[in-house]
């Protein structure tokens, strides 16, 4: 018994060694070092960034999402709204699955109503509108709303198109490669869950077949460890490059930083509503008989009083720009009225006398810790800045576990937050930061300094109804302006994506930092 | 024997039950999983109809009865993060870190019980201090910073091993294991030494010890006195008898390298148990640390009563059922 197995193993070590050796002149592989894991392989369980940007190597959707949150064709060449309530989808003729099965609009049809139906609930966002999907004919299909969606097609970009007969399939049947198939870049090679997918490039791929043969994602949230490979030249392009690493991937050779504007926001929120905030006292600690922050003056003077170009420059090393809105310029509904404001202490000692309180007063600020790029150290920052203005300020960061679900239920008077613009455009934050509370509407979910603004609800209700491009561009840029002029929020940056990657390649960063071996190029 | 087993698992069933409810607590002290899992875009309706399938809608003690009667039918219940059964989820991990612990626990007591032996045998020779001085460097260096150097200094200065990762894996007794091909025993390499470190060192300090505790007793003395061969006395009546503390180091230390390589397996991002805690933890993955911490248990007392078995071994004055 033992004597066989080790003859086997033998066998198998020889076996090993041999093949790297056979392997053709012509293979062109890519390995790619994520910073997150994603949780499985079935593109409609969860609808984490992970989860994503995986499954996008194997499957397409009916419109691609790109880097800057545009609406391309994919598997629908051309669409139009019918009505408020109806879109017509043409599909892409001659798509094959990577089984050799034909693409039609059944494929479409029961992946749109598997993400929706699907206990996990992972895409309702995105499916919550959808009330029926129906092929017109084999290549047409029609998706119809509850109500007018003008996000739809922003939705629709983001689930996956499985084959008909995977609708049925379990998570298991995604993970162990029987269902991963679909139309995309790549095909399924082997996934060890928490480890690594290795896929290889689809020949017949609509959009031209990949310049890589084959890809592997490794998943390394260590940052040590993702580090390590890149300069050990193990992994030709690393996400999230750790700021310690920075130095020594500029300073070497044959590696290169890239560097990016994503489309997280990160902001300052504060209790705006109640008539006490809990942790903002007198500078003695006494309890004060109104709520500073209710004050637009005071909520200015706390933003002069912050060096923002600072804190982007040394604590986050660059890996990042200073925001004054929820998007930044070129996407759709950045508003040129939105007042900047610049940092001035003196001023904001002023103004804070102005407001009546010439002495200052102290607040608790919260935050997460790890969660966001250098959170922690940010929140310490801010606090010093707060207390040169007489701003007496203690700082509590806890972990994101326990932090979430304090911030978004208005448990802080002073936190912070961040927000990744999904859409590209500004309702989507509207909707879940400054909205004001309300279950049944579904809005305000994370407005946790209780911000209720008439204004920016109207504008909101319009904008969320409205088709027509035109009509929705100056609604969107409303909605930064009324948001910031108030400082109903106080915009602190814009994180960047920042990959590490050898100099042989080249890739251009997406706002919604994922990384698709399909949009790496060799460096020419 | 038979009494004594069957008393060994009633009373892990009882730290079993004891530590469902510490973790059904726990968990739900520290924060609500869905706030973690939940696609922030959902909106409140979307969320409660998320809560209500994770049956996070009920009432603590609903849950825990809930869990309890899947648990009687051998359901551990399924991962809220990965949307499959708990059980499977560990167990697909487990060869990974068996592997990772069977060679780490190999190295050490390859490495550690001859040199310990040495050290004990010539406590005056200049070799043997440098022994114990490297000992306790090995005890002292912290995990984490141990391989982190060995990734800098093996993977990327010298670039002689891969940095990470388990590596190609092949089926055996149907799971996948690395160490049968060359490229994953490469991989298993660095891991496996930095984890065998501290423990090479814990067996060499205790062998020493024994050695020199063993060595001035009479019926070492006696044994040489009557001329029996140097090898047989060190083969058989030291080594024998300085084992006990040994065995039970042994058995216990490779019940942590099981349970809580964390550290190891997040530098070398070693898809092993150790991860998926820890993430689970983060990830507020209730079943899944329940599970885990269950198996734990389980874990640590089999091993007890597999070490209480090499006692009566080892010194045949020991019995199983009169010490139970």
């Amino acid at each position: 018994m033992t004597a066989k197995v080790l003859q086997r193993a033998a066998i198998a070590l020889l076996g090993t060694i041999a093949i790297p050796a056979m392997a053709s002149a012509q293979e062109t592989p890519l390995t790619i070092g994520m910073s997150t894991t994603p949780t499985t392989l079935d593109p409609h369980e969860d609808s984490s960034a992970p989860n994503n940007a995986t499954s996008r190597h194997i499957w397409d959707s009916l419109i691609n999402l790109t880097g800057k949150s545009s609406n391309e064709p994919e598997l629908a060449t051309e669409w139009k709204a019918v009505d408020d309530t109806h879109w017509e989808f043409k599909l892409r003729e001659g798509v094959k699955f990577h089984d050799g099965s034909d693409f039609n609009a059944d494929d479409v049809v029961a992946s749109l109503l598997r993400a929706r139906d699907k206990p996990s609930q992972g895409f309702a966002s995105y499916t919550r509108n959808i009330t029926n999907v129906t092929a017109k004919d084999p290549l047409t299909i029609v998706i119809e709303t509850k109500v007018p969606d003008p996000l739809l097609l922003n939705s629709v970009s983001r689930i996956r198109i499985i084959s008909a007969d995977c609708k049925d399939a379990s998570v298991q049947d995604f993970d162990n490669g029987k269902c991963a198939i679909g139309t995309g870049a790549y095909s399924f090679v082997s996934y060890q869950p928490g480890s690594n997918l290795t896929v290889k490039r689809n020949d017949s791929y609509f959009a031209g077949p990949s310049h890589w043969s084959n890809v592997t994602l490794r998943f390394l949230p260590d940052d040590g460890a993702r580090l390590a490979s890149l300069l050990s030249n193990e992994i030709d392009i690393i996400e999230t490059l750790p700021a310690d690493g920075m130095e020594r991937v500029a300073s070497s050779g044959n590696l290169q930083i890239i560097n990016g504007q994503s489309s997280r926001f990160a902001y300052l929120g504060m209790d705006v509503s109640r008539d006490v905030a809990a942790f903002a006292t007198a500078a003695d600690g006494s309890p004060l008989d109104k709520n500073p922050l209710k004050d637009v003056r005071v909520r200015k003077a706390l933003l002069m009083s912050i060096n923002r170009d600072a804190i982007v420059e040394r604590i986050m090393q660059k890996n990042g720009t200073v925001a004054d809105q929820f998007v930044a310029e070129g996407y759709a509904g950045h508003s040129d009225k939105v007042e900047k404001v610049a940092y001035d202490p003196a001023a904001a000692k002023a103004l804070l006398a102005e407001a009546g309180y010439p002495e200052g007063f102290s607040l608790t600020l919260h935050g997460p810790a790890g969660r966001y790029v250098k959170d922690a150290e940010i929140l310490q920052a801010v606090g010093q800045m707060f207390t040169r203005i007489g701003i007496k300020s203690k700082v509590e960061v806890l972990p994101w576990a326990m932090y979430s679900d304090k911030y978004s239920s208005g448990d802080f008077s002073f936190f912070f937050g961040a927000w990744g613009v999904n859409t590209g455009e500004t309702t989507n934050p509207t909707v879940a930061l400054v909205a004001t509370r309300d279950e049944k509407k579904g809005t305000g979910r994370y407005n946790g300094g209780g911000i209720s603004d008439p204004k920016i609800d109207e504008v909101l209700a319009k904008a969320s109804s409205t088709l027509d491009e035109a009509e929705r561009k100056p609604l969107l840029e409303e909605l930064s302006t009324q948001t910031f002029n108030s400082l109903w929020l106080l915009p602190m940056h814009y994180e960047n994506v920042v990959l590490g990657a050898k100099k042989s390649v080249s890739y251009t960063p997406r706002g919604d930092k994922y990384t698709l071996a399909y949009e790496v190029q060799p460096a020419k | 024997m038979v009494t004594s087993i069957i008393r060994r698992l009633i009373q892990a069933l009882f730290v079993i039950l004891a530590m469902t409810i510490i973790v059904f607590i726990g968990v739900n002290v520290i924060g609500n999983p869905v706030d973690i899992l939940i696609n922030p875009d959902a909106n409140q309706a979307e969320r409660a109809r998320v809560i209500a399938h994770y049956g996070l809608d009920q009432p603590i003690w609903k849950q825990y009865l809930m869990f309890l009667q899947g648990l009687l039918h051998g359901d551990f219940g399924d991962s809220f993060v990965y949307g499959r059964p708990a059980l499977g989820l560990i167990l697909e991990r487990m060869p990974a870190t068996l592997e990772l612990a069977i060679t780490a626990l190999g190295i050490a007591l390859v490495v550690g019980l001859p040199l310990g032996l040495y050290a004990g045998l010539y406590p005056k020779r200049v070799s043997s201090k440098l022994i114990m001085s490297a000992s306790i460097l090995g005890f002292s260096l912290p995990t984490f910073w141990v391989g982190l150097m060995l990734i800098m200094v093996f993977s990327v200065e010298l670039g002689w091993l891969p940095t990470n990762g388990r590596g190609p894996t092949m089926e055996l007794l149907g799971t996948q294991w690395s160490f049968l091909t060359g490229e994953g025993l490469r991989h298993l390499l660095l891991p496996a030494f930095n984890l065998a470190l501290f423990k090479t060192s814990l067996i060499l300090r205790l062998t020493r010890a024994g050695v020199q505790e063993v060595l001035p007793q009479d019926y070492i003395k006696f044994a040489r006195a009557k001329g029996v061969r140097e090898g047989r006395i060190i083969g058989v009546h030291v080594l024998k008898n300085l084992m006990i503390p040994v065995v039970t180091i042994i058995g216990l230390e490779f019940g942590s390298l099981i349970a809580f390589s964390v550290v190891t397996e997040s530098i070398f991002a070693w898809p092993g148990m150790g991860k998926l805690i820890i993430d689970s933890i983060n990830l507020l993955d209730r079943p899944v640390i329940v599970a885990y911490l269950m198996m734990m248990v389980v874990l640590f007392v089999v091993l007890n009563f597999i070490i209480d078995i090499c006692y009566t071994i080892l010194d045949p004055r020991v019995r199983l059922d009169a010490k139970a």
